[in-house]
């Protein structure tokens, strides 16, 4: 393996920036760019000055470095904490490079723990989650992951399905008397309770997906019914230009916000109405594409009576300073332009996002294991339809071995052994 | 005393199960082999149970019959009764198990070695020599050395064999017949390793002692299938077995007394075989079952002699004959034999090639019970491979390795080479993960292929089964392709409570509902069976019937293998350095070290080793070919 060097925080001027370096020649090159020392220690920080090639000083810093197998990559592992100039950071990188690393690839740090043994891939995946985490919650859900918690939920959904499986062998492998009178009903029961968790994990990963990445709220309504009032005052600054000519926001604005720790990608659109002009219509169009992605309708106007109800919409009645609404047909009343009632539409609001329930303790992080995720829910559910028939049943083993197959690709492997020991289990009692 | 030529191409030692289909196919293959056994007169002897096939078995018994083997043909000569096992359960497990006469298994075995004129030789083999890590010779208690290109040892349960009837020990290698001892001690001064395991055997009662009108008799199917394809005619005895029950009483005196069993008490450590549930493990695990079936099977026609399957137990003597007396029937219940314990050596499989020789001494092979198998079946399929390899070896041709999506035998000794053993293996279905394909209804259709290419079967038998293989998919191609009006089916479907047709639809997309057989079918014109060996139709039909109702998930399955392939087909050089990679954890490596597995598809099956060891493996052997670049990844 060689040696790999890259600079581990945003790129950019900042107070501090972390420059990592992973590999054989992590140690050497640390003696290197420093002086002070002829001998270094596992992971006790080391304050000093880096020198270029000549021997100049050209920033001070800290050094960590950490011994394989006992640091994040399962390699030699060296972090620099250098001041958060590029020229310091560029300059730290390429001493490195004319020392014979190389730039590493975008997660190699990563993918050398996963290959070291360090990580499983759920962690491995958690890491990347994590990194692009854009809220505390989202990380901390993330975080869980990177502890294990996925692991260890598929591992428990794993050991059913492994029973399951050991239960059916032994009437089909081994016993030569009948079938188990209680099979069928034990099995079907067993195998229910796991999909229904599969499917938790599965709509819960649309929550995660929105703390991680943000949700999308769109403001809509009729022009001048102040959604770019209310826009700008979720911003608490004036950004969209305000103005009592109908139709000034012809185009899409966004900005993030940030409702009880929970990332809100904005949307203040442009109002719906008949138009001639080309520009505001197309301005309307790419407000219908918004509406269809939205996570959320803030609409400014009166439920439509043809449309059902819609979850996705929260209707609110403007200007309540002015006028007043005729009838229920609002979820809520505000003033955008007094900030009147703000708080509880911001209530209203993270309600309906994290959907009134509270996030399953089977959180996924990635498409990847949402899709295997789902197969292995699949043949759960053509297992639990075979349960009906017994002469399917060796069928039904075929099926929960693919639900445990896809299971095995988000965490570690079911060997046969695992299987046999399940079917075994029962007999070796006395030892 | 004429005198014994002292050279042969391959000495085969012991006149076990494994032994015979080693010797027998070697010398069908041209090879100048003899056969050498402690005994001559025990040769094909049968340990324990009077049957052959059963569960996974009975698949494998078909197998060996495709490949040359003989199991199933002496089967077919001795059976009392034949029954096809799990038939209500899927058809990939239906199981063919004949009842067996015991003696006369064994007097037909020695009949067709002298038909053939397979030498046999009487005398224990006491060493083996060796010379530049190629064997030398087979030496004798009688001082006498055969010299030899290849060796084969199937020594069975007789390797320092060991007795237990409770509290007395005796040395044997099996009841009544003596232990061998040196050929442990020469291997180990080899450098193989050897452990040590258990397995047990029912008592046998007399007869006359049981009132047989209070058991159930059990006949065999109404029209029994033999296990060859050889077998021409087969009209067995149909001897029945009777099945009495156990009681409340009998277990409340087995749970009163299950701490004497020495498996309950921690007496006996985990060397006996998990699977061979005693009479004592079923009690206390199903206890909600009042009752389980022993099977009474005569050991031959007529026998006093009476095999109490279902009743293997580790309790003292006297308890197991109380326990047998409170089952109704057996209240005037006489011993022949108690149950018992035998204790043998065995040779860790993993110093094991795929072809079954020896890593470290080139021509010599283990098969059999040595490999720390259990079985006749799990025996012979071993004795099969290990005849033929070492053959093929000799022949300077190259060797027959099974995959386990060909064969049970695959599986069996993919497992073997690179399992741990810490028990007798014996083979399951739930051990293939190919199960669905390996079915005792097409081992033809898995292994022609292998036949033919190896010469394992005579010509006609190769002529008669290519035609039925062909048969078979042709078919399987006209269901595919026929259209059954509603007609011609409606009327059945309604009866059945299924769904009817309302147009003319194909009859594979018929024959995948359940409850939907060929039989329902109108007469299709198109199949015919001219040309086909009588015997053979049944299966053709059936065969073509079963291929579209599992296709959905074979096709699933065929595609599984054929990403796995690349892997299985990625030979590991035997002088590869695992000390060379430091990133996989030292528990990996040791593995690897020890098992030294021959394919990266090997690797991957060996337990605790991670996927993430694999990858790091796989950059290192592309390396290290990089390197040697004269050797190529794939196989020749
Ligand atoms: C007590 C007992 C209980 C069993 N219970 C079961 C059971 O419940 N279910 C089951 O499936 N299987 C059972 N078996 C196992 C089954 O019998 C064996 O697995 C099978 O017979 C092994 O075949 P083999 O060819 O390897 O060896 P064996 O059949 O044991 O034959 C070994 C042969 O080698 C000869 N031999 C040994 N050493 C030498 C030597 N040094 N020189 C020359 N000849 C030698 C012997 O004379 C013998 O002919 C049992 C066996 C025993 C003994
Ligand atoms: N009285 C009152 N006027 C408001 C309120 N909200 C917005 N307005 C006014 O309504 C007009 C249109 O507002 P704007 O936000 O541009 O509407 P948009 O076209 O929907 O974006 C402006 O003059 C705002 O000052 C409110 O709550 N009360
Ligand atoms: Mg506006």
């Amino acid at each position: 393996m060689d040696t790999v060097v890259a600079c581990s925080t945003p790129f950019g001027s900042s107070a501090l920036s972390v420059v990592r370096v992973s590999g054989p020649k992590t140690k050497s090159f640390v003696l290197s760019l420093q002086k002070n020392t002829k001998k270094i220690k596992h992971s006790s920080p080391l304050l000093s000055s880096f020198l270029d090639e000549d021997g100049v000083v050209f920033d001070e810093g800290i050094i960590t470095v950490f011994f394989g197998p006992n640091s994040y990559t399962g390699e030699d592992l060296a972090e620099i904490s250098c001041h958060g100039n590029p020229i310091i950071v560029d300059q730290i990188i390429s001493l490195a490079c004319s020392f014979g690393c190389r730039i590493a690839e975008p997660g190699e740090f990563t993918k050398r723990a996963y290959l070291s043994g360090k990580l499983d891939i759920s962690q491995a995946e958690a890491v990347s989650s994590l990194i692009s985490s854009r809220s505390l919650e989202g990380a901390k859900l993330t975080y869980k992951n990177l502890g294990g918690e996925l692991s260890a939920n598929i591992s428990s959904a794993k050991e059913t399905l492994i029973s399951v499986v050991g239960e059916i062998e032994f009437n089909l492998d081994i016993s030569e008397e009948g079938l188990q009178p209680d099979l069928f009903t034990k099995s079907s029961q067993k195998i229910l309770l796991l999909k229904n968790k599969m499917e938790e994990a599965l709509s819960g990963f649309k929550k995660t997906n929105i703390l991680n990445l943000g949700a999308s709220v769109v403001i809509a309504g009729p022009t001048n019914a102040g959604k770019s009032t209310l826009f700008n005052l979720f911003l608490e600054q004036e950004r969209a230009i305000i103005s009592k000519v109908p139709g000034t926001t012809r185009d899409v604005l966004q900005d993030t916000i940030n409702l009880k720790g929970m990332p809100i990608v904005l949307k203040d659109t442009a109002g719906i109405r008949k138009t001639k002009d080309k520009i505001e219509r197309e301005g309307i169009n790419k407000t219908q594409k918004e509406l269809l992605s939205a996570d959320l309708v803030l609409f400014l106007g009166k439920k439509e009576k043809r449309k059902k109800k819609d979850n996705k919409y929260i209707y609110i009645f403007n200007k309540s300073d002015i006028k007043k609404p005729a009838s229920g047909e609002y979820d809520i009343q505000i003033s955008a332009l007094h900030g009147k009632n703000i708080k509880a539409l911001k209530n209203l609001i993270t309600k309906k996002l994290s959907g009134g329930s509270s996030v399953s303790s089977f959180i996924l992080t990635s498409k990847r294991q949402v899709e295997n995720i789902g197969r292995a829910k699949e043949h759960m559910e053509l297992a639990l339809k075979g349960l009906s028939t017994e002469t399917s049943l060796e069928l039904v083993v075929e099926d929960l071995n693919s639900s445990i197959f896809y299971l095995d690709k988000i965490t570690k492997k079911t060997t046969k052994e695992d299987i046999l020991s399940s079917i075994f289990s029962s007999f070796c009692v006395g030892k | 005393m004429k005198r014994i030529k002292n050279k042969y191409d391959l000495v085969v030692v012991g006149g076990g199960h494994a032994g015979i289909e080693a010797s027998l196919i070697a010398q069908k293959m041209g090879i100048n082999v003899v056969l050498v056994s402690m005994d001559t007169k025990s040769v094909g002897r049968m340990s324990c149970n009077p049957a052959i096939g059963g569960l996974a078995k009975g698949q494998m018994v078909k197998e060996l019959d495709v490949l040359g083997g003989h199991m199933a043909m002496f089967a077919d000569m001795c059976t009392l009764q034949s029954k096809t096992l799990n038939l209500s359960k899927g058809r990939s497990v239906w199981s063919p198990r004949s009842q067996i006469d015991k003696i006369k298994y064994e007097k037909t075995v020695q009949k067709y070695i002298k038909r053939v004129g397979l030498p046999v030789l009487k005398g224990e083999a006491v060493s083996i020599t060796e010379k530049g890590g190629k064997i030398k010779s087979v030496v004798l208690s009688s001082g006498e050395e055969i010299f030899c290109v290849s060796a084969i040892l199937t020594c069975g349960t007789f390797l320092n064999g060991l007795i237990h009837i409770g509290e007395k020990k005796i040395k044997a290698g099996r009841m009544g017949e003596e232990n061998s001892i040196g050929i442990t001690e020469s291997l180990q001064s080899l450098g193989f390793l050897s452990g040590r395991l258990k397995t047990g055997t029912p008592p046998r009662i007399k007869r006359s002692s049981v009132d047989w009108s209070s058991g159930e008799p059990g006949f065999g199917d109404k029209k029994p299938k033999p296990l060859s394809y050889h077998t021409k005619k087969f009209i067995p005895k149909d001897e029945p077995c009777f099945a009495f029950r156990t009681n409340k009483k009998t277990h409340d005196l087995i749970l009163k007394n299950i701490n004497k069993s020495p498996m309950y008490s921690g007496d006996i450590d985990s060397s006996g075989p998990r699977y061979c549930p005693s009479i004592e493990d079923k009690v206390y695990k199903f206890s909600h079952n009042p009752s389980h079936i022993l099977q009474l099977e005569p050991e031959w026609t007529n026998s006093e002699q009476i095999y109490v399957n279902g009743f293997s137990t580790s309790l003292p003597e006297d308890i197991q004959l109380k326990c047998l007396k409170s089952v109704k029937g057996l209240e005037n219940v006489e011993f022949l034999r108690p149950g018992y314990a035998i204790e043998y050596d065995f040779f860790f499989p993993s110093q094991l090639k795929n072809t079954l020789e020896t890593k470290k001494i080139e021509g010599l092979f283990f098969a059999g019970q040595i490999n720390g198998t259990s079985g006749y079946e799990e025996a012979s399929s071993q004795g099969l491979m290990a005849g033929i390899n070492a053959s093929l070896k000799i022949k300077k041709e190259k060797e027959l390795r099974l995959k386990r999506n060909d064969a049970y035998i695959g599986v069996l000794i993919d497992d073997l080479v690179i399992k741990d053993t810490n028990e007798p293996y014996r083979m399951f279905t739930s051990r293939a993960e190919y199960r669905l394909q390996l079915r005792a209804s097409n081992a033809d259709q898995r292994l022609l292929k292998y036949s033919k290419k190896f010469n394992l079967l005579d010509e006609k038998m190769i002529k008669d089964l290519t035609k039925k293989v062909k048969k078979t998919k042709e078919v399987e191609g006209i269901l595919n392709k026929t259209n059954i009006k509603p007609e011609d089916i409606n009327p059945f479907l309604k009866k059945s409570g299924e769904k009817e047709i309302n147009q003319p639809t194909k009859a594979s997309n018929l024959l995948k509902r359940p409850k939907v057989l060929l039989k329902n079918l109108p007469k299709i014109k198109k199949i015919q069976m001219n040309n086909i060996n009588k015997n053979f139709i049944e299966e053709i039909l059936f065969e073509a019937e079963t291929k579209i109702k599992y296709s959905g998930y074979i096709n699933r399955q065929k595609e599984e293998i054929e990403k796995t392939k690349v892997y299985e087909d990625m030979i590991i050089p035997a002088d590869f350095d695992y000390n060379e990679i430091k990133s996989i954890s030292n528990e990996s490596r040791e593995k690897l070290i020890q098992i030294l597995p021959e394919t990266i598809g090997q690797a991957q099956r060996i337990n605790g080793i991670r996927p993430t060891d694999i990858s790091i493996l796989l950059v290192y052997l592309k390396r290290w070919f990089h390197v040697k670049r004269n050797v190529n990844l794939k196989k020749k």
